[in-house]
């Protein structure tokens, strides 16, 4: 009985207050879509940076069967070719200068790829035998990777040696400098956004102050007075945030699946899945942030 | 049922004190008025029963409870216990009689079957058989009064607070509601009324407890509006009233009731 009533109060709430309801939701949209699309660009960054990125910064591929590099006219790399690169690798003079390194086979390579790609269709038409083996280096010092570049790139059986770091660092910096921008304006939004559902609390407050009068004179507790209130908030914050969140999602599935895909389809873009996973943060934040600022403002405006 | 141990309530600082230092017990199953002029302190004292706030000192017992103790959590129990009804009536304009009546069940978590079966009995007992599909605006103001009391009575409180119930009837109508007040009082409930209306103090010949800038002036059993005595002397600090010198209610929570 009591849960019919408290669910009456909220729709002869929302429906009273509908100019305002539809503004809270749209402010809560819009400050929600930037802190999903900043947890997007990160989730994407995360993506770029693969297996090897946050552990190595210099990669030595081998010859494979497709190479057409110069350094593998004789075809793929040798077991004695490997063993001398790997030899040349533990030598005092290139040691120096090595933390650690990791040999990546084919098998092993392909794992990785297939993690890298798992929303790209190119994972189906890759065989292991196609991917190169690889020695995976971590520098004492990032900036030494001249010498090992010249060290090994025309050893027999290397095909090339790649900064990874160098060709990734200017664009996560970017990405990083548009996530903070989304933050920020987020954040704005979202000050907004608590302003405008303690002004509508406060407006229904207003509006529904015979009962809640009525409603405190015959002993009604303060849970069913104040609850509605803080329904009211919390229910237009959740349509919000769940508007943010079909946003988002449709950006990954139309614009980065349909669209960048096609254009770039060496990289690796989030899936639409992916994204859902800043679906329940999105609507926390939602509740979380109506649910203070309606609690607030019943504190100053709805004693009990 | 409700008694004032030398209750002073202090709004403003630089003013004088809305009520000073009173001390009062009013029984259970008493009819009291509460009469004076405005600023004489009646309001407040209502208020400080319904616990809208506290005194500044002194204590008040209600059913035995200091409600100045009461956790802000359990203050929706002791009005459940009270029943208040106003001058301007307060229905709510866009909800029909039985749903007026039916809101004071309804938020204290009444389950439908007994709102059902309860509302229709209580129009009757207060003389409003079959119009509880009629809106408020259709209704005469001793109507509307009536509902007012309905709404206020429904949850069966062993209190009537009635803050000047009769201010906008007219004599007759307004005999009527003190019919139906009597009625109640009758079955009960213990009726506390504040009023001006010296035509029904002096038909109902109840105790009157006359208030004149926040202290006790009077206190009659049986009484008139005006004084029927020449002189009252003035009472001594936390001396009580005559009337009050009866045996007393044993309160349930002992803590802080002893006697005077």
């Amino acid at each position: 009985m009591r849960l019919a009533f408290i669910l009456g109060e909220i729709t002869s709430g929302l429906r009273r207050n509908l100019s305002m309801v539809v503004s809270v939701i749209l402010v809560t949209f819009v400050s929600l879509t930037f802190v999903g699309a900043a947890g997007m660009l990160q989730l994407q960054i995360s993506q770029l940076k693969g297996y090897w990125y946050d552990k190595v910064q210099v990669a030595i591929f081998l010859c494979g069967q497709g190479s057409t590099s110069a350094g593998c006219a004789s075809g793929p790399v040798t077991p004695d070719q490997q063993k001398s690169i790997k030899a040349l690798l533990e030598s005092p003079a290139v040691a120096q200068y090595v933390n650690d390194y990791h040999f990546e086979s084919q098998t092993e390579a392909y794992q990785h790829f297939k993690e890298q790609f798992a929303n790209s269709p190119i994972v189906d038409s890759v065989t292991p035998d196609q991917l190169p083996a690889s020695f995976r280096i971590n520098l004492k010092d990032p900036e030494k990777y001249q010498i090992i570049s010249e060290t090994f790139s025309s050893r027999p059986g290397v095909e090339t040696v790649i900064d990874q770091r160098q060709l990734l660092e200017r664009l996560f910096t970017v990405m990083n400098q548009a996530s903070v921008v989304a933050i920020v304006v987020a954040g704005v939004m979202i000050v907004c956004a608590i302003l405008l559902i303690g002004t509508t609390i406060r407006l229904s407050a207003f509006s529904r102050r015979r009962e809640t009068g009525i409603m405190r004179l015959v002993g009604a507790s303060k849970l069913v007075i104040q609850l509605p209130f803080v329904l009211e908030g919390v229910i237009s914050a959740v349509v919000g945030a769940v508007l943010a969140s079909a946003t988002l999602w449709a950006v990954a599935k139309f614009f980065l699946g349909d669209v960048l895909a096609k254009q770039y389809p060496d990289t690796a873009f989030i899936s639409p899945a992916q994204v859902l996973i800043l679906v329940p943060l999105l609507i926390g934040l939602s509740v979380v942030l109506a649910g203070v600022s309606s609690l607030v403002t019943l504190r100053r405006y709805l004693k009990v | 049922m409700i008694r004032f141990d030398n209750v002073t309530m202090v709004y403003d600082k630089k003013a004088r004190p809305a009520l000073d230092s009173i001390s009062i017990e009013i029984e259970r199953g008493e009819f009291a008025f509460l009469v004076g002029p405005s600023g004489s302190g009646k309001s407040t004292f209502l208020r400080l029963v319904l616990r809208e706030d506290r005194a500044t000192a002194g204590a008040v017992y209600v059913a035995g409870q200091n409600v100045a103790r009461l956790s802000s959590w359990r203050v929706p129990r002791l009005r459940r216990g009270i029943g208040v009804v106003f001058q301007d009536f307060r229905l709510l304009p866009q909800k029909t009689v039985f749903a007026n009546v039916a809101f004071a069940m309804q938020v204290i978590g009444k389950n439908r079957g007994v709102i059902r079966e309860t509302v229709p009995e209580v129009l009757k007992t207060v003389g409003l058989e079959g119009m509880g599909h009629r809106m408020p605006h259709e209704l005469s103001g001793g109507e509307q009064q009536r509902v007012a009391i309905a709404r206020a009575v429904v949850n069966r409180p062993g209190i009537l607070l009635a803050d000047e119930p009769t201010g906008n009837l007219d004599p007759a109508t307004s005999q009527g509601i003190m019919q139906l007040l009597d009625r109640i009082n009758q079955n009960g409930t213990t009726v506390v009324m504040a009023t001006h209306d010296d035509d029904i103090v002096n038909s109902m010949r109840k105790r009157v407890v006359e208030l004149g800038s926040g202290t006790i002036v009077r206190d009659e059993a049986k009484a008139l509006y005006t004084s029927m005595m020449p002189a009252v002397r003035p009472r001594r600090l936390g001396e009580p009233a005559a009337e009050e010198r009866r045996e007393r209610v044993p309160s349930p929570s002992g803590a802080g009731e002893e006697e005077i």
